[in-house]
């Protein structure tokens, strides 16, 4: 690399970094301006009350190690931003209309394409008795169907070995049906059950396509059956949850490979089990989940296979320590082994992620926050499965560790 | 893997600790301070009286009828009745519900509750919404409403 080029390199990462840091700038000076433009809308038709809500986020990611999540954190990356707008109604005393559609830019991934995140209908019989059917975010563990709506959490970003931001699209909803209820269990509590069967069809802006990229296959469709459950017991002590998921899907890809047609499917269903538990009490929050997911796949036109199997977990605390100000921490743990790859060994920065994070998140106002995060990995995990890095942006190998600052701000009305 | 399974006790330790620190000071009450608010109802709804897991699941929205009537659930914005119901019966602070339910708003599960910024907005509203269920200062007169006793 010249003299000239590294000079050109500079002058570009220090380019990206001014823009990002005035598109976050600008923005939180527009939301701050005008927080009573931000108020959600309500207006009726046909006497039906309609509700719109909405939401938007701009991050900042500059990270010493490894370029991570598609993005060109090393010098620095603001491609960073999503939002999303809802409308929904409730028509009669037990049925409920709604849809909301958004989009991101995640680095590489998103490019903006508008999809239709949630659209469904809802009707309940009783509290113990529900069916939603249309496009519904599914429910897996605590937080799969709420993970990019961050103004919800403490976190810029959640635990990314449970809830990776990469793969967002992945497992967050199914086109297809719930049923669902809740019921009491006197002192015992009360129990939540939530039962699913569905499609799912991943974007080619979305994280697998892309990262096989790199594997020199250009996926067109990678798309599949789903179905699952949760159920969820709501203690008798205020504020203590504790559940278990169940996700199977059966999958297959089509795309190009060395010019020539290339095709992958699930030999079994992938499955996903999920156990978690989480003590919400005043303004303490904390979170454990455990997850295991399990992967065999007929890959270069079922002429190979491949067993992939991810260990995840983590435990978060989060606490509000004033009205505006909220605190919070976590270890995030991730493995991965492949039979094809012949990735056995964990202990390897390419078997691991292990990410111990800091956090403070500031309400600007009852609209608009602003958050920052500090991200300490170990390891990179690269299996046959996306997990954050991807040799794209890091073309000349992968460090066995990498730092990360994080600085998001958003909106919600 | 002895360093994963060091890391993860150690973190889950600290987690603990901190999660007891914060109980020790948040948990223990001197004084009943239920008695500090009351529950009031639109006249339609032929229940007298409700019970506190029924009150809890109405105003999380995961119940929506009590004694065959349909509820709606009516919050106040701020105040000391607000701050007692929530902390008592619903097991939170205004920022946690406030998250809960939009929550639900943005994955499509419920709508908004209506929230009122007076005691007096909050009577108003129940008295002439059918269904309507809130909470208010124990002392303040609620005509035209329903008093629901809480079991």
């Amino acid at each position: 690399m010249t003299r000239e080029t590294v000079g050109i390199d500079n002058r570009r990462a220090s380019g990206a970094r001014l823009s990002a840091a005035i598109r976050i700038m600008a923005l939180g000076t527009v939301l701050c301006a005008a927080p009573t433009a931000l108020y959600a809308q309500e207006f009726k038709i046909a006497d039906k009350a309609v509700q719109v809500h909405g939401f938007g986020s701009q991050g900042f990611v500059v990270t010493e190690g490894n370029n991570w999540l598609t993005m060109d954190t090393t010098h620095g990356s603001g491609a960073m931003t999503d939002f999303g707008l809802n409308a929904s109604s409730q028509l009669t005393k037990k049925f409920r209309l709604g849809m909301q559609v958004y989009a991101r830019n995640l680095g590489a991934l998103g490019e903006f394409q508008p999809s239709v995140d949630w659209a469904f209908g809802d009707y309940r019989f009783a509290s113990w008795l529900g069916v939603r059917a249309g496009k519904v975010k599914t429910t897996l563990g605590l937080y799969t169907d709420t993970q990019d709506l961050d103004f919800l959490h403490a976190f810029a970003l959640m635990p990314q070995s449970v809830y990776p931001l990469d793969l967002r699209d992945a497992n967050i909803s199914h086109l297809g049906g719930d049923v669902y209820g809740t019921a009491p269990l006197g002192r015992a509590g009360s129990i939540s059950y939530t039962a699913y069967v569905g499609h799912r069809d991943d974007s080619v802006h979305s994280a697998y396509p892309y990262f096989l990229l790199a594997r020199g296959t250009h996926d067109s469709t990678y798309l599949g059956y789903q179905w699952g459950g949760d159920v969820r017991w709501n203690a008798p002590i205020q504020g203590l949850v504790v559940g278990v998921s169940g996700l199977g899907e059966r999958l297959h890809g089509e795309g190009i490979r060395l010019g020539l047609p290339n095709r992958e499917k699930s030999r079994r269903p992938d499955t996903t089990a999920q156990y978690f538990s989480q003590y919400a009490v005043g303004n303490l929050k904390v979170d454990a989940e455990y997850k295991h997911f399990n992967r065999d796949h007929l890959i270069r036109n079922f002429n190979s296979e491949d067993v992939a199997d991810v260990r995840a977990w983590y435990v978060s605390g989060s606490y509000r320590v004033m009205k505006r100000l909220e605190l919070g921490t976590y270890y995030s743990h991730y493995t991965i082994t492949s039979t094809f790859l012949g990735l056995v060994d964990t202990t390897l920065p390419s078997g691991h992620d292990y990410d111990k994070v800091v956090s403070g998140s500031i309400d600007i106002n009852r609209y608009v926050n602003v958050k920052l995060e500090g991200h300490f990995m170990n390891g990179y995990g690269f299996g046959p499965y996306p997990n954050g890095f991807y040799p794209q942006v890091n073309p000349t190998g992968f460090a066995p560790t990498t730092k990360g600052l994080v600085v998001k701000t958003g909106f919600n009305f | 893997m002895t360093d994963g399974l060091t890391e993860m006790k150690r973190t889950y330790l600290l987690i603990v600790l901190a999660a007891l620190c914060a109980s020790f000071g948040a948990v223990p009450r001197a004084t009943d301070v239920t008695g500090d608010v009351k529950v009031i109802a639109n006249l339609n709804i032929g229940a007298s009286e409700i019970s506190t897991e029924d009150l809890k699941a109405v105003f999380l929205a995961v119940k929506t009828s009590i004694a065959g009537s349909q509820v709606e659930p009516v919050l106040a914005k701020s105040g000391r009745a607000h701050d007692v119901f929530l902390k008592e019966y619903l097991g939170k602070s205004d920022a946690t519900l406030i998250t809960y339910f939009r929550g639900l708003v943005f994955t499509g599960k419920a709508s908004m509750p209506k929230v009122c910024d007076s005691d007096a907005d909050i009577v108003a509203y129940v008295a002439k919404t059918k269904g309507a269920v809130g909470y208010i200062g124990a002392g303040v007169v609620a005509q035209g409403t329903k008093t629901l006793a809480i079991k």
